[in-house]
């Protein structure tokens, strides 16, 4: 792993402008417009969180087509958190995002699976 | 609400004991002395800019410094008072309440309070120099971290001079810290001061990660990253992954004291065993973020005081990813007791055991490259070499924690207690004083004594030994933990005793610490040169301390241990000619981060007591807080050209 993929040599550098030819690692300072996209996004859960709440204290449908109502708000609302906040069709492109997005899902479904394997023992479920 | 009633509420009788009145004054005192010493050297424009309202990575390394080293006199008080009531049978140097208090308080302050705010100074003082950058990715955002943190250690802090400690341990389990067994304050204090931190560790997680994967100077490929900054990356990660469960438990078990829910009461089908698990799930990769950034500082510190490269690079990388990868799947060894049954309990024996794979693989790697190298016996280096052999016997005995069916004789035992104390003090604190005593002199710009400081590390280590022996034997003599007395006649005192003569040595061990960097403060020996230690990675090729801009000019990196390598090229950033230095463009100052550090503790303070208006008016302040920030575009400003080369050429690196 030693010469190869070199960015610049020392002497380039020392010719180059530094800091103009490094200006990716700059911070990025540059103002946005208004962000009309996330603050609707954040209205979009708001309410996607207070229907899931509504739905669960005032017993409006029977357990399962409960849970199945509030999983479905879940997973809308984790699709618009992953859009607006997260970038996922910005930067490099969606192919670039699909990699560590598989990863997140193992280790999500992973935690959640196993917890439920775990606590699905005799005496638990009171 | 009358008058006696309020001062019931903040004053109850548990915070009445002597001691704690003493304190009271203590603090007292010592707040008012601080505010006038301020006063009258006219420092209060001074701290406002330069401290509170910094977003300057090193300044804020300083800021987490301090905090850290306050809490571990905190944390060591707490140690030495329950281990004075249990050196003899039968003590009542406290009250069992009180007992109770203190060991809750004293875990959960060593842990959020201590540790991870030594890990996240190391990782501000020592991140962006060694990736060859002038500030992390989200500087104010960094700020932000610091003063959540700050926030959640104060009102964790202040629950014991106002409505009384939390008294469940560090792990906070339901039933107890439910609002039926536990009434009063205690309990809110401590969901919502480690929410508040929380929230702070999960931003500095992602600021960290940011930084290591885009601020890296060209040419530092992934395989070319030194080990620390490797790292700090799988740190930052499994805190990305980790802090959320922890969130999640947090919040619903306030939820349950503060709103009435029930997800973990006994009562309406709550599940208290489900906050375990959250618990734990988070837990466990805690362990591993409290240790690899100390595998990281020993990877620096025995290459550059054995002056070899470290031995197995590709390797380290492996074993450190492996090691992040399982510790997500091994949570359930702190609670085999539950009775999941075989299946689950077996499963998560054996992928305990597999961890202990990629750690001794880290461990040969160590010895390796001390291995016909010059070794120099530092006090950074002394805690290496005492820390290999602590660790391993502390992974051993967690292997042996990982059998089951011995679990169930182990559990909740002093072999218990010695076993984590052996892996997060020969781990973990021996590696945050080895990286004090490295980086020493690139954060404040003079060495520490190393001869006072072999005082305090042989002090340190023999007082662990001490200390922690016993502790494996009483354990299998079946004394348990959180016990707040016991009766003679078990057996158990002399080791008691050992035990707490051991705690007495390494409390000495402190005492010589703070006097080591309050004298070489005063009189310590200047670091001239900026590279003390012939060191091999970027931090060392700048000035200490090191100016505001970090580099004048971003380095080159051709090859792994990257300054070494210019060194041994006769090359060094030192030598800049004028025109190669231009205008540097650096985030600016803001006080937003302390004004959301004080709104957040002000939500903190009131919900604890459960005063809606006090909470009202914080979370006002941190929504405009949170407005303000998202919309002042005006947090850069250019550093000139003529500036930089003028401090440059003060420090004599400027030719011409
Ligand atoms: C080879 C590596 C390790 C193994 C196999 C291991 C195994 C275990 C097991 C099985 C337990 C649960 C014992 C019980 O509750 O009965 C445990 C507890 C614990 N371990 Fe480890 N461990 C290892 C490394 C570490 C490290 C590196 C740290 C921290 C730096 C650590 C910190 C802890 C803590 C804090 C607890 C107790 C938590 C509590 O109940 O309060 N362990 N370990
Ligand atoms: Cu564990």
């Amino acid at each position: 792993m030693s010469e190869t993929n070199q960015a610049l040599t020392a002497e380039q550098a020392y010719q180059e402008d530094n800091d103009s030819a490094l200006g990716f690692l700059k911070p990025q300072f540059h103002e946005e417009k208004f962000p009309t996209v996330q603050i609707w996004g954040y209205i979009g859960s708001l309410v996607l969180t207070f229907a899931a709440y509504l739905l669960v204290m005032n017993h409006v449908l029977p357990p399962v087509a409960l849970l199945s109502v509030i999983l479905t708000l879940a997973v809308i609302q984790a699709g618009l958190q992953l859009g607006v906040f997260m970038h996922l069709k910005e930067g490099r492109g969606l192919a670039w995002q699909l990699i560590p997005l598989y990863l997140v899902f193992l280790i999500a479904i992973g935690m959640v699976g196993m917890s439920i394997w775990i606590m699905l023992f005799k005496s638990g479920v009171s | 609400m009358s008058f006696s009633h309020l001062a019931h509420t903040l004053f109850p009788p548990s915070v009445r004991l002597p001691d704690i009145l003493l304190i009271d004054v203590g603090l007292v005192l010592a707040g008012l002395g601080i505010l006038g010493l301020l006063t009258k050297t006219r420092r209060w424009g001074w701290l406002w800019r330069e401290w509170l309202t910094t977003v300057d990575h090193k300044k804020i390394a300083v800021m987490y410094m301090i905090a850290a080293l306050v809490m571990l006199l905190r944390g060591g008080i707490d140690a030495e008072m329950l281990r004075a009531q249990l050196a003899a049978p039968g003590a009542h140097f406290m009250p069992a309440s009180q007992y109770d208090e203190v060991f809750t308080t004293h875990g959960t302050i060593m842990i959020f309070f201590m540790a991870m705010p030594f890990i996240f100074a190391l990782f501000n003082a020592v991140v962006p120099l060694m990736i060859g950058a002038r500030d992390v990715a989200f500087p104010r955002l960094n700020a932000m971290s610091y003063w959540l943190f700050a926030a959640g250690a104060i009102l964790f802090n202040l629950s014991f001079i106002i409505g009384g400690s939390p008294n469940a341990g560090w792990t906070g389990y339901p039933p107890y810290s439910e609002l039926l067994f536990n009434p009063g304050p205690g309990e809110n204090y401590y969901f919502l001061s480690l929410l508040i931190a929380g929230m702070g560790t999960t931003m500095t997680g992602i600021n960290f990660l940011v930084t290591i994967v885009r601020m890296r100077a060209p040419g530092m490929t992934l395989m070319r990253m030194p080990l620390f900054i490797w790292s700090a990356m799988v740190t930052s990660a499994l805190v990305l992954f980790a802090f959320p469960p922890l969130t999640v438990a947090l919040a619903m078990s306030l939820f349950d004291r503060v709103f009435g829910s029930s997800f973990f009461t006994l009562a309406h089908g709550g599940m208290p065993m489900m906050y375990v698990n959250l618990f734990w799930l988070f837990g466990h990769p805690e362990v591993y973020i409290l240790v690899i950034p100390l595998f990281g500082v020993f990877s620096e510190v025995v290459a550059t005081f054995s002056k070899k490269q470290l031995f197995g690079y590709p390797i380290m990388v492996v074993s450190i990813l492996a090691i992040m990868f399982l510790s997500y799947g091994t949570w359930v060894h702190h609670f085999f007791t539950m009775g999941a049954g075989p299946g689950v309990n077996v499963f998560f024996g054996l992928s305990t055991m597999l961890i202990a794979i990629p750690t001794g693989v880290k461990i040969f790697n160590w010895i390796f490259t001390m291995w016909g190298g010059r070794v120099q016996y530092t006090v950074a280096m002394l805690y290496q070499l005492a820390f290999i052999p602590t660790f391993v016997i502390g992974g051993a005995t967690g292997v042996l924690l990982a059998v089951v069916p011995a679990d169930y004789q182990f559990h909740n035992s002093y072999f218990l207690i010695a076993h984590f104390h052996n892996v997060i003090i020969g781990g973990t604190l021996f590696g945050l004083l080895s990286a004090l005593y490295y980086w020493w002199p690139k954060m404040f710009g003079m060495k520490l004594n190393e001869q006072q400081g072999k005082w305090a590390f042989w002090l340190f280590f023999i007082g662990f030994w001490v200390t922690f022996t016993p502790q494996y034997l009483l354990g299998l003599k079946g004394m348990t933990r959180r016990i707040y007395t016991y009766p003679s006649g078990l057996g158990w005192h002399n080791l008691n005793v050992i035990s707490t003569v051991g705690a007495l040595i390494m409390g000495a061990g402190f005492v010589v610490l703070v006097f080591n960097l309050v004298w070489s403060y005063v009189y310590g020996e200047r670091d001239l040169t900026g590279d003390p230690w012939d060191g091999r990675t970027l931090e060392w090729s700048l000035p200490s301390p090191v100016p505001e801009y970090n580099f004048a000019r971003i380095p080159v990196v051709h090859s792994r241990d990257a300054w070494w390598d210019m060194k041994q090229k006769g090359q060094s950033l030192a030598a800049l000619r004028p025109e190669d230095v231009h205008d540097i463009e650096m985030p600016k100052n803001s006080p937003i981060p302390f004004l959301l550090g004080v709104a957040f503790f002000v939500v903190g303070f009131g919900m604890t007591f459960k005063w809606w208006p006090i909470v009202i008016v914080g979370g006002l302040g941190i929504v405009l807080c949170l407005l303000f920030t998202g919309f002042d575009y005006d947090d850069h400003h250019h550093l000139q050209a003529d500036t930089v080369r003028q401090s440059e050429a003060s420090l004599g690196r400027l030719q011409g």
